[in-house]
């Protein structure tokens, strides 16, 4: 009896984590998800989702979440709830952007032409309050 | 502060850099045109050989008499460079912008270490500038130029360490010690910080009289 409904219960709360998870991913996001990295130089960059956009007056999800046609940037594809690191592998092929690339080029790329948010690697990679 | 901070990793670090590198090359040609000038006899007995041997012996610690004289000297100066060009060129802060920006990527140091290392060149300047204040011998030879080009490499490794460790405020830090590097890589040039442009040259020439002329060894 006991065998059974162990695992079942395992099961189902591994299955229930896993359809909250797109939901606490934006909501409680507090950093950028950096588990597809081995091994970590800096603790992952601080980030708040919803706060973040709401802050930045953001509503256009493919600012961030963009396709790919071409080997280039697309902005007409909308990829939200797709893992960046799906497309952006960590050691990515010659002509791709590797993710920590693609990371920095994000956040400090649109930082920089905004002229507003931090720009300083001390700024982002701090541990989390 | 975001403005100046986009100046300094962008119009001015392209200046820097050409300034730098065009910088350099005016003033070995110029040395070069001058020293023919005045000395055109060398061109005789520059001897290769000579040059390399002792630049082998002077790049040696203690390999050379000048060398063991001040032993803490000695040490204190080879750490010294090697850190001050390990450092900046295999920090992961550094790449990261070239990466981001023009996709260059190459090898890092772990943080830990080029935090340590560049702790020891804010150290070894610090020992430094007290050495040409306070050393009468020392003080004798050094000039106002001297002081502030050692005070620089000192301010833009400190900049960089108290930025790592997140002490003061990030942007302000981060901004100080890209503009202070700067104005680093511009004094190459133009300061006594040209030594390491006209270092080998002016070696590989003592080393040429004292070989092919003296026949004497220079270390």
């Amino acid at each position: 009896m006991k065998r059974r409904t162990t695992p079942l219960a395992l099961v189902a709360f591994v299955a229930a984590l896993l359809l909250a998870l797109p939901a606490l991913s934006q909501q409680d996001m507090t950093t950028v998800p950096d588990e597809a990295f081995k091994t970590r130089t800096r603790p992952p960059a601080l980030f708040k989702h919803d706060e973040h956009n709401e802050k930045a007056k953001l509503d256009d999800c493919t600012a961030c979440h963009h396709g790919e046609k071409d080997g280039k940037r697309d902005p007409g594809a909308d990829t939200s709830g797709i893992p960046c690191s799906d497309c952006h592998a960590v050691e990515a092929k010659p002509g791709r952007t590797p993710l920590m690339r693609a990371f920095h080029k994000q956040c400090l790329g649109c930082h920089m032409t905004q002229k507003k948010g931090p720009v300083t690697c001390g700024d982002c990679h701090k541990p989390v309050k | 502060m975001h403005a100046l901070y986009d100046l300094a990793v962008g119009p001015l670090a392209w200046l820097a850099f050409g300034v730098f590198i065009i910088g350099s090359v005016y003033r070995l040609l110029a040395m070069r045109a001058l020293a023919l000038r005045k000395d055109g006899a060398f061109v005789a007995y520059v001897s290769w050989p000579h040059a390399f041997k002792s630049l082998a012996h002077w790049f040696t610690p203690f390999g050379a008499l000048g060398w063991r004289e001040n032993p803490g000297v000695t040490i204190a100066t080879f750490i010294f460079h090697i850190c001050l060009f390990l450092v900046p060129l295999f920090l992961m802060g550094h790449i990261v912008l070239f990466d981001t920006f023009r996709g260059w990527s190459w090898p890092a140091l772990p943080d830990g270490a080029a935090d340590v290392l560049a702790i020891v060149v804010v150290v070894i300047c610090a020992y430094f500038l007290w050495r040409r204040l306070s050393v009468p011998e020392v003080r004798f030879v050094t000039s106002a130029q001297d002081v502030l080009v050692v005070s620089l490499v000192g301010l833009t490794f400190l900049t960089g360490v108290l930025a790592y460790h997140r002490i003061g405020d990030n942007l302000v830090l981060t901004t100080l010690h890209i503009l202070s590097g700067e104005a680093m890589l511009v004094a190459i040039p133009f300061t006594r910080l040209s030594h390491m442009l006209f270092g080998v040259f002016s070696r590989g020439y003592i080393a040429s009289e004292f070989g092919s002329v003296r026949h004497a060894k220079d270390w």
